[in-house]
């Protein structure tokens, strides 16, 4: 179940300028979690305090965006790419 | 000797190295992440903390100012933690984590960092303090400082509820201090355990406190190894303790003293530092709290040579000065002659080789600058 993720540019110097990494999920919070497990300087941004996935974060997964709530029962097969940004704020 | 700045704004670092505090190299690092604070421990590593509304704080390290690297941990409350609802109202409108609507306690900015003793430790908003014995890599909540009783009656700043100032005793390790806006200036005897607000003498600025507490310090500067004569900035005027904060005077002569907004009549700024080896003191005066800019829009930077009375230093800076010079962004590189850098909140840099005796551009172009801290290879 790999998966390719697209990172926002202002977390690409976190991994070294990587633009995509892969990660293993069948759900998008499946896959945001093995990614963090795999990059742990990750989890900082991603995850809050109380665990949860940061509220501005959304997904963008074969055309739907995602919103961090519905994360953990959006379903995602092997090979699809999800980018990760978050909503769009400002005029 | 090179000298090397970090300037902290909205959109990243701006990275200024000199060899002869002249001429400068600039670079801008971290390109999107707010900078908000950075500091440099006894190996020569620097650190650079950042915060995002979107993707939270964080601490980066570099040990040649170019390569950077992110550490896996930052300062954070538990979950249980419960915030301070004033706080919480002030900074809604970046509340794009989502915490807040569950009231709880959230690190939202890394104010000050500070080295002492082989230790990191951070100053935060929602007001805290944090520390980290293996150089950043893991973090614990100084529950001392940050659950003291008087807790509930700290009430936040303009820009929030925020611990932004950290001060050590090079000579005694169990010493240490720490200002939070706008609950007053703090003291430890006994290495963190407990905490004793330091504010005899300094009219409280939030009217419902008690006089214990609710007074706004802006910033406050010393000489860690004769840390006990201390030069407190506070939203009510610039005050001077002998005692290591047990007690304070007002010591204004020769400031521009002006009226703010509650009719307090008094000098008002962010700012001060002071230069170790001459043991002057440096701030930087706005104009009341209610214009925030240099009187008459002479930028100006005050010097105090023997503790008490102060005097301007003009020279090169602008006469049509219309902006502000934040809490942060006044650093000294601790030379010989003594070195001194500022930056405004219109994004420009000054400096001087001279202890402010005349001061020359150093960047401009920047967003609005944060922080200032200065370090002499």
């Amino acid at each position: 179940m790999t998966v390719r993720v697209q990172l926002p540019p202002i977390l690409r110097p976190v991994m070294g300028g990587e633009r995509f990494l892969t990660a293993e999920g069948n759900s998008i919070g499946a896959v945001l979690s093995d990614l963090t497990r795999r990059n742990p300087a990750l989890a900082l941004h991603f995850f809050n305090e109380s665990g949860g996935i940061r509220h501005n974060i959304v997904f963008l997964h074969g055309g739907t965006m995602v919103r961090a709530k519905d994360a953990d029962r959006h379903r995602i097969d092997p090979g699809d790419e999800i980018v990760i940004t978050n909503a769009l704020a400002g005029g | 000797m090179p000298v090397s700045l970090i300037v902290g704004t909205p959109k990243g670092a701006a990275v200024l190295t000199s060899k002869d505090r002249r001429n400068w190299e600039e670079d801008f690092v971290l390109r999107g992440w707010p900078v908000t604070a950075s500091t440099r421990d006894d190996k020569g590593r620097t650190y650079i903390a950042v915060n995002s509304p979107n993707y939270g704080v964080a601490l980066f390290v570099s040990d040649n100012l170019k390569d950077w690297k992110q550490l896996e941990a930052a300062p954070r409350y538990r979950p249980e933690d419960r915030g301070n609802p004033e706080h919480h109202r002030l900074v809604a409108k970046e509340d794009f984590a989502g915490i807040l609507k569950g009231g709880g306690r959230f690190v939202d900015q890394i104010w000050t960092l500070h080295f002492a003793h082989g230790a990191l430790y951070a100053g935060v908003s929602e007001a805290g303090l944090f520390v980290s014995r293996d150089r950043g890599q893991s973090w614990q909540p100084v529950d001392g400082f940050n659950e003291q009783p008087n807790r509930t009656t700290w009430a936040p700043g303009f820009g929030g509820l925020g611990a932004h100032t950290i001060l050590s005793d090079a000579k005694n390790p169990n010493r240490m201090w720490v200002g939070v806006s706008a609950a007053g200036f703090f003291r430890t005897d006994d290495g963190g355990k407990t905490w004793q607000p330091k504010n005899k003498g300094v009219n409280p600025a939030v009217d419902s406190a008690p006089a214990s507490t609710g007074q706004c310090v802006h910033s406050v500067t010393h000489d860690p190894n004769n840390a006990s004569v201390m030069f407190r900035q506070e939203h009510r005027g610039v005050h001077r303790s002998d005692d290591g904060g047990d007690s304070w005077q007002v010591i204004e002569d020769g400031l521009p003293v002006t009226e703010l907004s509650d009719g307090h009549h008094c000098s008002f700024g962010f700012p001060s530092v002071m230069d170790l080896k001459s043991g002057q003191v440096f701030v930087i005066p706005l104009d009341g709290d209610n214009f925030r800019f240099p009187r008459g829009g002479q930028l100006a930077v005050y010097r105090s040579k023997n503790g008490k009375s102060w005097e301007p230093l003009s020279k090169g800076l602008p006469a049509n000065c219309f902006t502000a010079v934040l809490r942060g962004s006044l650093a000294a590189d601790q030379l010989d002659p003594g070195g001194l850098y500022f930056g405004t909140a219109s994004g420009v840099i000054y400096g001087s080789d001279s202890l402010g005796e005349s001061w020359r551009e150093v960047a401009s172009g920047l967003p609005r600058i944060m922080s200032v801290e200065a370090y002499a290879k």
